[in-house]
C-alpha cells in the first residue's frame, strides 16, 4: 500500500491548538493542593569533602516543612550502565563540581525556601580541583572518584586492523588537532519537577523527560519501591535536544521532599540552574590522522579524542562513542583506529546533545577539505569519493540497508550552485559543505522495544496508548497520524494516551532518535492488528473475504467493490454485541546485535537504519570585525520516508539554527576555576530571528526497508552537517582552515591577521 | 509583606488585585490569575516567553512590576481567541507548523500581534526584527516568520495557507 491517506501529507500538528491558546500545561504551570516550593542547595566548591551539615537553623525557620540531605537517602548511585553508577542524587562524602547537590528544602513559599538555603550550614574541606582533561589525567591530586586513579572514566577503543599497513600505502597523510568547548541546550523551558505520594504510597511525578520509562526505573531504584509505584505522568515538554533523557537529581530530591512532608512539592530551576544542574555537551580535543590515495580516497584513519567528562559518568560510554560512530557511518573508513577517552573533571555533568561532537565532526570535514585542496579535488567530489553506499557495512560492523548519501550531496550542491561558487566567490565570501549520518537507535537492552495498545470505543473512535514522549518535535502527531492511517479513521477520532508509565508499556523514549522507528512502528503494528479484528467482523457483515477489505475515512469497504461498505462505528458495535474484542496490541523490537556493548564489544549491528544529511552554507565575513553573515543555507537529508513534510521541514530549520548558526558561530561556555561564566541567556548567545538565513530544505527518500512506511531518523543529520558546513564556509571565506570551534569573531579576526602577517 | 490593591484590565476583564510591591506582572498573571500561558524562560528579560501586551505595547512581564501596570489593560495569550474561535494569527501558527515545543509560542504570538496591530503587512525583514526579542530553540524561526507573514496576507502558492482541515484530504 503506497496510496496513503495521511502519511506523507503536510499535516498541521494536533497538539498545536492547546499551545497557541496558552492552555498547554508545562511542569512549572502545575498547581496541586497544598503544594510546597522546593529549592536545592548546591556546592560552591569545585571539589571538597563534606565535613558536616547542620540543618537545624533552616528547620527552625517558620514555613520550612522539610530539609533533606544525603543522610535521608538510601545512598543509591545513578548511572545509565552498571559500570557508570557514580553519582548520588544528594552528595554525602564530597562534592565534585560547583553546583553539585548538597541538600533540598521544602517550604510554603519561594522566599522562605530560599532563605532556608542560607541557614543550612555545610562545613567543607576544599580539595585541589582539575578543570581540563589533560591536567586531570596527569595530576597527583586526589582523584575525583577513588576508583579512577588517573580520572579516566571511559576508554573506547575501536580498531578494525590494518591501520598501520594502510598508512604505509597512503599517497598523502595529514594529522590535525581540533578543539571545541562545551555547549548547552538552552531549552525554552527551564527544568522543573513536581512530585507527590498518593494515598497508595505511589510516587506521582511530572517533569520534562526524554522518556518516562527512563525516569521511572532510577526512581524505583533510589526509593527501593516497585516500578508500578512510580507514576511518571504526562506533561507538555519545552524541548529536550538530548538533555532530558536521564534522571535529574532534582527529580529524586523533589520526590524525597514530598515523601518527607506528605505534601506535593514543586522545584522550578532558574535559567542558571538549567545550565549548571541538568546537563551540557562535552568539550573535546580531537586529533584526526588521515591517509589517502592519489584520488583522495581514505585508506587509513586514526582518531584520538579527549573529552571533558565533568564530575560524573552516566551516559559516558555512549557520549564517548557517538561522535566517532556518526563519522564512520557517513564516510567509508574500513581501516580505522579510534581511541576515545572521557576524563573526569570538576565541572558540571555532561550528557548527550543534539550536535554531539561538533569539534570532532567539523575537524574531520575540515581535514577532508585540506586534503582535497592539496590534491586539487573539489570538496563535493572529495565527499562523493568517500561517502557511504547502500548495502555496505560500517567499520564497526553495522549493515546499512538504506542510504542515499550521494543523492543528498548532489542535490544540495545543485541547489546551492556549488559549481558556480566554489573557488569563484569574491574575497571574504565562502561556501562550505558538511555531511553526516545519525543512527536511528542504539542497542538499549531491556528498554529497546516499544509496545502499544489500541482500543476502539463504542462510538467508533479509538484510544491509542504508547510510551513515546513528545519533547516538541511532533511525536504525538506522528503517532496519531500513523494510527489514523492504519485504522481508517480521521486524526480527530484518535485519542492518544502517551508518555505515562502507569498506563503505557515500556518504550525507549525519544532518546537515540528512535521514536518513529520503534515507537511509531509499535503503534502501526498495534493498529494493524486492531484493524484486522474489525475486518473479521466486517467481513461477516459484508459477506466478503477479510483479507480483501480496506479501512478509510471511517468506513470499511471491499477493496475491489467500494460500494460494499460498512461504517467502522457499526462494525465496532456489532463486534461488542457479539462478545468480540475490539482491542489489540502490537510492538516493535529493533533487530540489533544485543552483544554489542559500548566499551567491551563495540562491534555488531548498532541499529537498523541510519540517516544521511548534507548541508551547504554560503557566508560573507567582515574581515575587520569577524562578523559572519549567512547568505544561503541548503539542508538536504535522506529521511527514508517523510511522514509529514511540514514537521520535517521544521526539524531541518531548527537543526540549522542550533547546529550551525548557534553551534558554529556563537555558542560555547566560558569558565573560571570550574565556574561557568555564561550560564544565562543574556551571556550565552543563541540565534535570534534576525540572525537566521532563509533555509532551503530538500527531502530525499530512500524508503528504508525496515522503517515504518520507510521512515528513519529525521533532522539530526542536518544539525550535525550544518555545523560542518558553517565551519567549512568560514574557512573558505577567510582562506584559513580553522581548528578551534565555534568560529567566534575574535578567532576569525586573529586568523585573518595571522595570515596577513605570514604573507608579509 | 503588605499588599497594595491595583486595578488591572486583563483580557477585557477589569479586576482589583492585591499585589506585593515586588510582585512582577508575570507573577500576578501566572500565580494570582492562573493565566499560565505566559511563561518564564529566563527571568531577566531576554527570552521573551513572558511577553504580554500592556496598553497596546509588547512588554516583558518578568521585568514589569505589577504596580507599574496599575490602571492598565493587559492582553495575555489566553485573551487572543474568542472562545473556541482562534485568531488568524493563531490559526496561521498551527497551519504553518510554527509551533514545536510551544514554550516560546505565547510570547511569540504576543510580539507578532503587536507588530501586526501596528503594520498589517510587514515584510519578512521587519517580522524578523520584531520577533528578535523572542528566543525559539526548536524552529529556527523560519516557520514562525512564514506564519506571521501569511497571517494577514495569505501567500498564493504557499502549501500551508488556509489549511482548515487538519486531516489532509479525505476524498
Amino acid at each position: 500500500m503506497t496510496d496513503y491517506t495521511l502519511i506523507g501529507k503536510r499535516m498541521p500538528r494536533m497538539d498545536s491548538r492547546a499551545k497557541v491558546m496558552g492552555k498547554a500545561l508545562y511542569t512549572a504551570d502545575l498547581k496541586l493542593p497544598g503544594m510546597l516550593v522546593g529549592k536545592i542547595l548546591r556546592s560552591p566548591h569545585a571539589h571538597a569533602k563534606i565535613v558536616g551539615i547542620d540543618t537545624s537553623k533552616a528547620l527552625a525557620l517558620p514555613g520550612v516543612k522539610a530539609v533533606v540531605t544525603g543522610a535521608d537517602t538510601e545512598g543509591v548511585k545513578w548511572g545509565v550502565f552498571a559500570y557508570t553508577r557514580d553519582q548520588q542524587f544528594i552528595q554525602t562524602e564530597k562534592v565534585r563540581y560547583i553546583g553539585d547537590e548538597v541538600a533540598g528544602v521544602a517550604a510554603v513559599d519561594e522566599e522562605t525556601a530560599l532563605a532556608a538555603l542560607d541557614f543550612i550550614h555545610v562545613e567543607y574541606e576544599v580539595l585541589p580541583a582539575v578543570f581540563d582533561p589533560m591536567t586531570a589525567m596527569t595530576t597527583d591530586a586526589e582523584p575525583i572518584h577513588a576508583e579512577f586513579p588517573n580520572n579516566i572514566n571511559i576508554h573506547v577503543n575501536i580498531d578494525t586492523g590494518s591501520v598501520d599497513e594502510n598508512f604505509k600505502k597512503a599517497y598523502y597523510i595529514r594529522e590535525d588537532t581540533f578543539t571545541a568547548p562545551e555547549e548547552s541546550y538552552f531549552h525554552g523551558e527551564p527544568y522543573a519537577v513536581a512530585a507527590r505520594f498518593d494515598y497508595d504510597d505511589c510516587l506521582e511525578i511530572w517533569m520534562p523527560n526524554g522518556g518516562p520509562h527512563m525516569k521511572s526505573k532510577p526512581l524505583s531504584n533510589a526509593f527501593k519501591i516497585p516500578l508500578h509505584k512510580v507514576k511518571v505522568k504526562k506533561i507538555t515538554i519545552g524541548g529536550a535536544f538530548g538533555g532530558r533523557s536521564e534522571i535529574c537529581p532534582a527529580d529524586y530530591i523533589c520526590a524525597l521532599l514530598a515523601k518527607k512532608t506528605g505534601r506535593p512539592v514543586k522545584i522550578v530551576f532558574t535559567r542558571e540552574e538549567n545550565t549548571i544542574g541538568t546537563r551540557q555537551g562535552h568539550a573535546m580535543i580531537t586529533t584526526h590522522k588521515t591517509g589517502v590515495d592519489k584520488e583522495g580516497r581514505v585508506l587509513a584513519r586514526e582518531t584520538t579524542c579527549y573529552m571533558d567528562g565533568g564530575a560524573y559518568s552516566s551516559t559516558g560510554p555512549i557520549a564517548t562513542s557517538v561522535p566517532f560512530l556518526s563519522m564512520e557511518q557517513a564516510y567509508r573508513m574500513e581501516s580505522v583506529r579510534y581511541n576515545g577517552y572521557r576524563i573526569y573533571t570538576n565541572k558540571p555533568i555532561r550528557g548527550m546533545i543534539r550536535v554531539h561532537g561538533r569539534g570532532f565532526a567539523c575537524g574531520l570535514d575540515t581535514q577532508l577539505d585540506m586534503i582535497a585542496q592539496h590534491l586539487g579535488i573539489d570538496p563535493v567530489e572529495m565527499r562523493l569519493r568517500n561517502s557511504r553506499q547502500p548495502g555496505e557495512f560500517t567499520s564497526t560492523g553495522s549493515q546499512v540497508w538504506s542510504c542515499a548519501m550521494d543523492e543528498t550531496i548532489k542535490k544540495a550542491a545543485a541547489a546551492a550552485n556549488w559549481q558556480d561558487k566554489f573557488g569563484k566567490l569574491p574575497p571574504f565570501h565562502g561556501i562550505g559543505i558538511g555531511t553526516n549520518s545519525v543512527q536511528t537507535g542504539f542497542p538499549m537492552g531491556i528498554r529497546g522495544g516499544s509496545q502499544s495498545f489500541v482500543k476502539f470505543n463504542e462510538d467508533g473512535e479509538a484510544t491509542v496508548m504508547s510510551g513515546v514522549v513528545d519533547n516538541g518535535q511532533g511525536n504525538e502527531n506522528m503517532l496519531v497520524q500513523i494510527a489514523a492511517e492504519e485504522l481508517g479513521l480521521l486524526p480527530e477520532d484518535i485519542h492518544l494516551v502517551s508518555a505515562d508509565t502507569e498506563t503505557t508499556s515500556s518504550d525507549p523514549g525519544s532518546y537515540s532518535q528512535v521514536s518513529t522507528f520503534v515507537g511509531g512502528q509499535a503503534v502501526k503494528n498495534a493498529a494493524a492488528n486492531c484493524r484486522q479484528k474489525l475486518f473479521d467482523v466486517a467481513a461477516k457483515i459484508l459477506k466478503a473475504d477479510p483479507g480483501k477489505l480496506t479501512a478509510k475515512n471511517r468506513m470499511i469497504y471491499v477493496t475491489d467493490d467500494p460500494k460494499k461498505a460498512v461504517s467502522i462505528k457499526k462494525t465496532v458495535r456489532v463486534a461488542l454485541l457479539n462478545f468480540t474484542s475490539v482491542n489489540a496490541e502490537g510492538g516493535y523490537w529493533p533487530r540489533v546485535d544485543m552483544k554489542r556493548e559500548w566499551v567491551s564489544n563495540p562491534y555488531g549491528q548498532m541499529c537498523e537504519a541510519f540517516s544521511f544529511g548534507t548541508t551547504i552554507i554560503e557566508v560573507k565575513v567582515d574581515p575587520d570585525t569577524g562578523q559572519v553573515t549567512v547568505l544561503n543555507a541548503v539542508a538536504c537529508q535522506d529521511v527514508g520516508k517523510a511522514l509529514n513534510p511540514l514537521v520535517l521541514e521544521g526539524q531541518f530549520e531548527g537543526s540549522v539554527a542550533m547546529g550551525g548558526q548557534g553551534g558554529m558561530l556563537t555558542e560555547y561556555h566560558d569558565w573560571q576555576e570550574g565556574r561557568c561564566l555564561n550560564p544565562t541567556m543574556l551571556e550565552y548567545k543563541v540565534p535570534l530571528a534576525c540572525d537566521m538565513p532563509e533555509i532551503t530544505g530538500i527531502i530525499v527518500e530512500s524508503v528504508d526497508p525496515r522503517g515504518p512506511y520507510g521512515a528513519k531518523e529525521a533532522g539530526m543529520s542536518i544539525a550535525m552537517s550544518a555545523a560542518q558546513a558553517y565551519a567549512g564556509a568560514v574557512s573558505n571565506a577567510i582562506g584559513v582552515y580553522m581548528d578551534s570551534f565555534p568560529l567566534t569573531p575574535d578567532k576569525i579576526v586573529a586568523a585573518i591577521r595571522e595570515k596577513r602577517q605570514a604573507g608579509k | 509583606m503588605q499588599t497594595i490593591d491595583i486595578t488591572l484590565t486583563v483580557n477585557d476583564h477589569q479586576q482589583i488585585i492585591p499585589v506585593k510591591p515586588n510582585d512582577t506582572l508575570l507573577e500576578v498573571v501566572r500565580d494570582y490569575l492562573d493565566l499560565t500561558g505566559s511563561k518564564e524562560g529566563c527571568g531577566e528579560g531576554v527570552c521573551g516567553s513572558c511577553t504580554v501586551i500592556l496598553d497596546g505595547h509588547p512588554v516583558r512581564a518578568c521585568l514589569t512590576l505589577a504596580l507599574e501596570a496599575n490602571g492598565s489593560a493587559v492582553t495575555t495569550v489566553e485573551g487572543l481567541a474568542d472562545g473556541d474561535t482562534l485568531t488568524l494569527l493563531q490559526q496561521s501558527f498551527i497551519d504553518h507548523g510554527a509551533v514545536q515545543c510551544g514554550f516560546c509560542t505565547p510570547g511569540m504570538l504576543m510580539s507578532a500581534k503587536a507588530l501586526l496591530d501596528e503594520d498589517s503587512s510587514p515584510d519578512r525583514q521587519k517580522i524578523r526584527q520584531a520577533l528578535s526579542g523572542n528566543i525559539c530553540r526548536c524552529t529556527g524561526y523560519a516557520k514562525i516568520v512564514d506564519a506571521v507573514e501569511h497571517a494577514a496576507r495569505p501567500e498564493p502558492g504557499c502549501p500551508d495557507c488556509h489549511t482548515k482541515e487538519t486531516g489532509g484530504d479525505h476524498d
